[in-house]
């Protein structure tokens, strides 16, 4: 500090300070032991090599990862968003209901994402008018979504598990011509793809995140808002507004995963989405975002989701660990990434 | 020559509180006006006057001869009052560059123009006599006195004419005291900005200042330039000599 002028960095040192670091080590640990674990176990195949194994760890990377997006956009905003994994069997069940009372697919999608931006609005608005921890908001909104969506079907059609595969035309693995919506939201099974159509969302929305994270000034805004709020404020950074924002970008990432849940398995389930908004938290701490806001990437939470994804799954290959011990190892991956990010977060600010 | 920025008679109140009475002074480009007084001598509800956060009750503050009311610290600003607060508004883990444009950003399409940044930044740091070597490291590489350069080079590459420093060495350690006086220097020697430096340390002002206005309890207790305040005075000044000297007894005895 007391240096009269900067120090060179090498490129070293640079990388060294990126919030990713941590999840980097962190992805390179749990490859490395479930390759051996399953290895020993002789399952390694199916885990690792197998069309099948592969797609069980990357559609929950995926499902789990675009919900990170919105937690670590959030956590660098220095918000938080309990209400995801509510909000994916409210959308679910939205837009379920809406066909089962005759709305054609392409209208009931759109109405239920302008449903769930309302929602993101009103949940971003009492956020920054009150003051409250959005923590205590959206555990409101934990409770209240998941509630309000199961009295809605059970008031409306006497059902709390809503089946739509009579509104919904088969894919075209069905043996029908898939239609326009099919192309859109479940274009694997329209064009053969290998994975759910999750994961190709999932790569475009983090590509684009990324880029408007660090290259944009609305990225620049996010960053800001998390790191000093007031500081921001004297420079002319709307930071409300880029607040409310990004609970609109949560709520319409829950919407997304909640109709797609349904195109791809012709029933919206009361319990969709439970404990996802957790494990998208989870992806984004270990990925290196700040609980204080103003640091952290998509990236991290991307290897964040894929760790998780990984011990999640890979758990089911190795029969010789008992399940319940990969909650406590899932516990401790969580722990020790945070305090790995916090020791390399302060490196940064001490420079 | 007219005045860069000129307050006469300002006063301002809250409620039954006189804060500011009658408060007259000007400030001219290429010279330091030195704002002291004790603490609650009215220092910050005048900052907040010129720097549109407050709007006065009395009085009226002119820039170039022409009479400005401010709404807002946006309308200050657009004005070309640029105000460097204490806490500097920084975002301590962002970068140098991104710090200095934040909230203004250089955007090239959709995305931001992060070199001509970089290269701006290092560019008016080093009018300022500041080296940065690598504009994307993050704020927290700089010593205090560089982060207090950066938000000085901040107001004044975003247009300002006058350019208000609230106790911009009160935080320091004394080496990066003098980093921050040698900066004031500098921008002083422009010659195209008007600096009010307010302070409580008479041995700071006695160095910088050209112009000397001495608040007390809201009022002007005495103001004047170089040549005519005694410097030996200005401590005297400061402390409320009769006060001091009371003190001195009491401790005597």
């Amino acid at each position: 500090m007391e240096d009269e002028r900067l120090r060179k960095v090498g490129a070293l040192q640079t990388f060294v300070s990126r919030p990713e670091l941590g999840s980097v080590f962190g992805l390179a640990i749990i490859v490395i032991t479930f390759m051996t674990l399953t290895s020993i176990s002789g399952t390694f195949s199916a885990m690792w090599t197998n069309p099948i194994g592969i797609q069980a760890w990357v559609e929950l990377a995926a499902f789990v990862g675009i919900l990170g997006i919105g937690a670590s956009l959030l956590m660098i905003a220095g918000e938080f968003d309990l209400s995801m994994g509510a909000n994916i069997a409210l959308a679910g069940h939205s837009f379920a209901l809406l066909l089962l009372f005759g709305v054609p697919v392409v209208p009931a999608i759109f109405l239920t994402f302008v449903e769930l931006a309302i929602l993101g609005y009103i949940i971003g608005s009492i956020v920054v008018r009150t003051g409250l921890p959005s923590f205590i908001v959206t555990l409101g909104f934990w409770f209240a979504s998941r509630g309000f969506a199961v009295f809605l079907s059970q008031t409306l059609v006497n059902q709390s598990r809503l089946s739509v595969k009579t509104q919904l035309k088969p894919p075209a693995g069905g043996g029908e011509d898939p239609t326009l919506i099919d192309n859109i939201f479940a274009f694997d099974k329209a064009f053969g793809l290998p994975f759910d159509a999750e994961v190709y969302y999932f790569v475009i929305l983090v590509i684009i995140t990324a880029f408007m994270l660090h290259r944009t000034r609305y990225g620049n805004w996010i960053y800001a808002a998390g790191g000093d709020a007031q500081a921001a404020r004297a420079v002319g950074v709307p930071v409300n507004r880029v607040k409310i924002s990004l609970f609109m970008v949560s709520t319409c990432l829950a919407c997304l995963l909640g109709i797609l849940t349904v195109m791809t398995s012709g029933a919206s389930d009361p319990k969709a989405g439970d404990f996802r908004e957790l494990h998208a938290i989870a992806a984004a701490v270990i990925g290196g975002c700040a609980l204080m806001g103003g640091y952290g990437s998509v990236i991290g939470a991307v290897l964040g989701a894929l760790i998780f994804a990984i011990a999640s799954r890979g758990i089911n290959f190795v029969p010789f660990i008992d399940n319940n011990l990969f909650r406590v190892m899932l516990g401790f991956l969580v722990l020790g990434a945070a305090l790995l990010n916090q020791f390399l977060r302060n490196r940064v600010l001490r420079g | 020559m007219t005045a860069t920025i000129q307050l006469k008679g300002v006063s301002k109140f809250f409620g039954n509180i006189i804060a500011l009475k009658d408060i007259s002074f000007e400030a001219h480009k290429g010279e330091v006006t030195a704002l002291l007084g004790d603490n609650g001598a009215g220092k910050s509800t005048l900052i907040k006057c010129l720097s549109g956060v407050h709007t006065p009750d009395e009085g009226e503050i002119l820039i170039e001869g022409k009479p400005v009311k401010f709404g807002s610290p946006r309308q200050a600003a657009a004005a070309g009052i640029g105000t460097v607060y204490q806490d500097l508004a920084l975002q301590p883990l962002m970068s140098v560059s991104r710090n200095f444009f934040l909230g203004r950003e250089i955007s090239k399409g959709l995305f931001l123009d992060l070199n001509k940044m970089s290269e701006v930044t290092r560019q008016e740091m080093a009018k300022l006599g500041i080296d940065v070597a690598d504009p994307n490291q993050p704020i927290g590489t700089l010593s205090g006195g560089q982060r207090q350069t950066l938000a000085i080079a901040r107001a004044i590459y975003f247009g300002a004419k006058v350019l208000i420093l609230d106790e911009p060495t009160s935080a320091l350690g004394q080496k990066q005291q003098l980093e921050v006086l040698r900066t004031v220097n500098e921008v002083r020697n422009r010659n195209d900005i008007a600096i009010i430096f307010i302070t409580h340390n008479d041995l700071h002002a006695r160095l910088i200042g050209d112009r000397f206005t001495f608040l007390n309890r809201g009022r002007i207790l005495a103001d004047g330039t170089k040549s005519e305040i005694d410097p030996d005075n200005l401590r005297n000044l400061m402390a409320g000599g009769a006060e001091l000297a009371e003190l001195e007894a009491e401790l005597k005895n």
